[in-house]
């Protein structure tokens, strides 16, 4: 034998006895998974099948005995070991999933609407000439209103539910400056609840999206009610406006389902954003976590 | 150098935006009287009329009626100039046409400009801004789509509770009531299968069956059952949702 044909020869035996050991597991596979009933039924039509010239009665008792001895000894094992392989796999796809959303989250954290930005400029601009006093004012909301924007600028201990409300308070101040009297405001968080933890951004996102959707579309414009109450172990903080309310053809803006996912991938399934229409007008929502007060929320940064 | 006699109406629905307008025409264009200010467009249109300016100012994002909208209504009646906060597009269509826009917060030379080119029309018959407007508007909304409902409203307890579209996983008839499921749990609705079919948009629901409509995004898996027929697992919810025969074309290439 020359050379070339005895390794052609080792390579086919190599592949057939591949092919032999992928089909051995397949059928280990099937073995380890099939439910008992369809496996009963499969020995006795190899049974039938080996009363007829096709197959040898011994060999089919031979496979009913083997194929019984492997399930009962080595079916569990495989089948929890396939089992684990599957979840960790889309373990895997879920870490992915949830890596992707984080990132798509500290991009959307980062945006300022340019509108707001211009709008705010301008009127400092004017307010300059005008009224400088209150131009300094609407300055220091402005950075602080970006300060909670910008992540890499936010400071530690931004997680309170006070941090959110006092970064809030500065948004609307910007915005009644801008909208006048179009514009009213009221805020009703027992002080108690202040150093309680909250993620940041979310009650910002529920704040603009009133004004942006429900108050700013409104000629004689309206109110904003912001409210925290605790209930058990959880708190909840509602954010009402009395504008035109919602129209069911206004697609789910990034923002809801920025906050949606962020609290799934905090809180799991403890956690909730509610979206209501109150009987009288407007548009309500309340986000629900549970509750857990900040025991450093005072402590010096 | 003496210019002419005009008349103006501001309208934003920001004051202080008007204020600063008015401060800064007054630098550019003193002899320029603004006869009234208004804080929407439907404010705008009857001070118009009441009015007859020569020019107005318009500010597109407003409450009731937008600048555009209002432009159209005030055609031919006056020099109109847009005013706007960052609508790339207004510019572009602008930038070609002899109407004006104005990027706020408008003032010096941009503003100016604008007074010299208004100086020059004052007394002549406004520009057809018909051409304009639609240059601007195509810009603005790429062929308007259909509007599907992106919301679904259910009354739970005494409140009427609005659920997004994106968290529904599938809808199901049940009985005179639909029933919506999501990874929570599940509400019923009033509405039928066949008005949701409707008015949902059908890239993102699928009717699998007679009775149901499932989100495709939800679909975590399809699979035959010994019988032959296809089976739709959504994530988040352990029930089977059966695909019958005349729908079974939705997952051939899957």
């Amino acid at each position: 034998m020359n050379p070339v044909a005895k390794r052609n020869a080792i390579g086919f035996v190599r592949e057939v006895g591949e092919t032999a050991s992928a089909l051995w597991w397949q059928f280990f596979d099937w073995l380890a998974q099939v439910p008992m009933r369809q496996l009963v039924v499969t020995w006795v039509l190899a049974l039938l099948l080996g009363c007829t010239p096709i197959l040898l009665p011994e060999q089919a008792a031979a496979f009913v005995l083997i194929s019984l001895g492997l399930k009962v000894l080595a079916g569990g094992k495989r089948k929890a070991e396939i089992e684990a392989r599957k979840a960790s796999e889309q373990a895997g796809t879920e870490t992915l999933e949830r890596k992707l959303v984080e990132a798509q989250m500290a991009a959307l954290q980062a945006q300022v609407e340019p509108h707001f930005l211009f709008n705010t400029l301008a009127l400092i601009g004017q307010l300059i000439e005008t009224d400088p006093p209150q131009a300094a004012k609407i300055h220091t909301h402005l950075i602080e209103y970006l300060r909670s924007t910008l992540p890499q600028m936010r400071a530690r201990g931004s997680g309170t539910l006070g941090r959110q409300i006092a970064l809030s308070r500065s948004y609307l101040a910007i915005m009644q400056a801008r909208m006048k009297s179009r514009l009213s405001v009221s805020i009703d968080v027992p002080p108690e609840l202040e150093s309680a933890t909250f993620p940041p951004m979310m009650l910002q996102i529920l704040i603009e999206n009133c004004i942006k959707h429900g108050l700013e579309p409104k000629i004689e414009g309206g109110r904003i009610d912001i409210r925290a109450s605790v209930n058990g172990n959880m708190m909840q903080v509602d954010v009402q406006d009395d504008g035109v309310g919602f129209s069911l053809y206004a697609g789910d803006g990034v923002g809801l389902t920025n906050i949606r996912e962020r609290l799934k991938l905090v809180y799991g399934t403890r956690a909730q954003l509610l979206i209501e229409q109150p009987a009288e007008g407007g548009c309500r929502a309340s986000i629900r976590v549970p509750f857990a007060p900040d025991i450093f929320a005072g402590a010096p940064a | 150098m003496s210019h002419p006699r005009a008349t103006a109406l501001i309208a934003d629905d920001e004051e202080p935006m008007r204020d600063m307008l008015r401060a800064r025409l007054a630098e550019c264009w003193p002899e320029l009287e603004i006869v009234a200010e208004a804080g929407n467009g439907i404010e705008a249109i009857a001070l118009a009329g009441q009015h007859q300016p020569d020019i107005v100012f318009l500010d597109i994002r407003m409450p009731g009626m937008s600048g555009i909208e209002a432009a159209r209504m005030l055609f031919n009646r006056c020099h109109i100039v847009f005013i706007t906060a960052y609508d790339q597009y207004a510019i572009e269509a602008f930038e070609q046409g002899a109407l004006d826009y104005l990027l706020k917060p408008a003032g010096g030379e941009r503003l100016k400009a604008t007074c010299a080119r208004l100086q020059a029309r004052v007394g002549k018959k406004p520009n057809n801004i018909e051409r304009q407007l639609s240059a601007l508007l195509s810009h603005r909304a790429p062929e308007k789509q259909r509007d599907y409902l992106h919301w679904i409203q259910a009354q739970v307890g005494n409140s009427l509770r609005m659920i997004s579209t994106r968290e529904i996983l599938f809808f199901r008839a049940d009985e005179k009531y639909t029933r919506v499921q999501t990874a929570e749990g599940e509400v019923l609705i009033r509405k039928t299968l066949k008005e949701l079919e409707d008015e949902l948009n059908p890239n993102e629901f699928w009717r699998i069956h007679r009775s149901t409509l499932v989100r495709v995004d939800a679909i975590a898996e399809v699979t035959r059952d010994l019988r032959g027929r296809q089976m739709v697992r959504v994530r988040n919810s352990k029930e089977e949702l059966e695909v019958s025969r005349g729908n079974t074309h939705l997952f051939q290439q899957m």
